[in-house]
């Protein structure tokens, strides 16, 4: 499967009718592209410099590429985010992940309803492809750490840069190397863990700076509550 | 064959600028990414109200949009292109137009 997130920026004189109209053409996406899995919406609660995010899937990588070149995605996703288009919303997106996302096995990243955090993790490049899997081992297993976490996904960000057909990189490489897709019922329930002490809850308020000989150089959070919810 | 139409509306004053920036910026860019340039047409500029300009851009289809837009979105003139006419519009449309065949089913 593939995993992804569009995160977008607003500008401040977008028309609020239009910016309606691009979330309820994210949450109904699936209605009209029937590749589109899990879709689902909300508007960002954290400080990160952007504003509404997308989460969805695609079962595979044939069903990616049928979603690119689809008339709905062309037609009415495209007219609110393409640079050039006369009813574009949304802003160049300062955080560096206006598309992040993974490959996985399967759909771990479902929950009945809740907050969701992504994590953007920028990982050492000279880390050891051991330590890289240990990483990841870590974070995949935080649910089983941490009281009411009830999703933890952590892949490498490998859509970032494959966003013309999901497998080949194009274009620059992405800021983040990571992503650390977390799921709580509630608000409560997030807040918790970060003011918590566990292992991974004290590594986010440090900064990661140290943690595992800091192999993670730079952290974001994003962080919303799904409108469908 | 898929016409791509943008119509926008600039004060008249613009309008000269807002078609020199199409001129030469969009249609260098836009076709060096594989579209076809079909037409450029505006309103009439002295009726005391703003000026609409069309803008039609041509491709075989979907496919072939999806291969455009992955050049666009490479190519910095693109960027150039759309921060110069969004600073000069006021408000504007993009709609995809397929053709029909007069007693056939819409697309």
């Amino acid at each position: 499967m593939l995993r992804r997130f569009e995160l977008y920026a607003i500008g401040v004189e977008a028309p609020p009718e239009a910016v309606r109209a691009l979330e309820g053409a994210c949450r109904e996406c699936g209605r009209f592209i029937p590749e589109v899995l899990d879709s689902s919406v909300g508007w960002n609660r954290s400080e990160a410099p952007v504003r509404l995010v997308w989460e969805h899937a695609f079962e595979s990588v044939d069903a990616y590429r049928r979603y690119m070149v689809h008339r709905f995605h062309a037609a009415v996703l495209d007219r609110y985010i393409l640079h050039d288009s006369p009813e574009r919303v949304v802003t160049a997106n300062v955080l560096g992940a206006g598309l992040v996302g993974y490959h996985c096995d399967g759909p771990d990243y479902r929950m009945a309803q809740g907050v969701r955090r992504l994590v953007l993790l920028r990982v050492d490049p000279g880390t050891s492809g051991e330590d890289v899997r240990q990483l990841e081992e870590v974070l995949n297993n935080a649910r089983f750490d941490v009281p009411d976490m009830v999703v933890s996904v952590s892949a490498a960000n490998s859509l970032g840069a494959a966003w013309f057909d999901g497998v080949t990189p194009v274009g620059p490489s992405p800021r983040w190397t990571h992503v650390w897709e977390q799921g709580f019922p509630a608000l409560e329930a997030l807040e918790s863990y970060l003011a918590g002490g566990t292992e991974l809850a004290l590594a986010e308020r440090q900064g990661w700076k140290t943690w595992r000989g800091g192999i993670v150089t730079r952290a974001a959070d994003v962080y919303y509550q799904r409108l469908h919810d | 064959m898929v016409h791509l139409v943008d119509t926008v509306e600039v004060d008249a004053a613009l309008a000269d600028e807002y078609l020199a920036v199409v001129e030469t910026i969009g249609v260098p860019v836009m076709t060096g990414a594989g579209a076809s340039f079909v037409s450029c047409s505006t309103t009439a500029p002295d009726l005391g109200e703003p000026v609409r300009i069309q803008v039609v851009w041509a491709f075989e289809d979907h496919d072939h949009w999806n291969d455009i837009r992955k050049n666009l979105v490479l190519d910095a003139r693109w960027y150039e292109y759309g921060d110069r006419i969004s600073a000069l519009r006021t408000s504007g449309t993009r709609r995809f137009y397929y053709r029909v065949s007069f007693g056939a089913p819409a697309v």
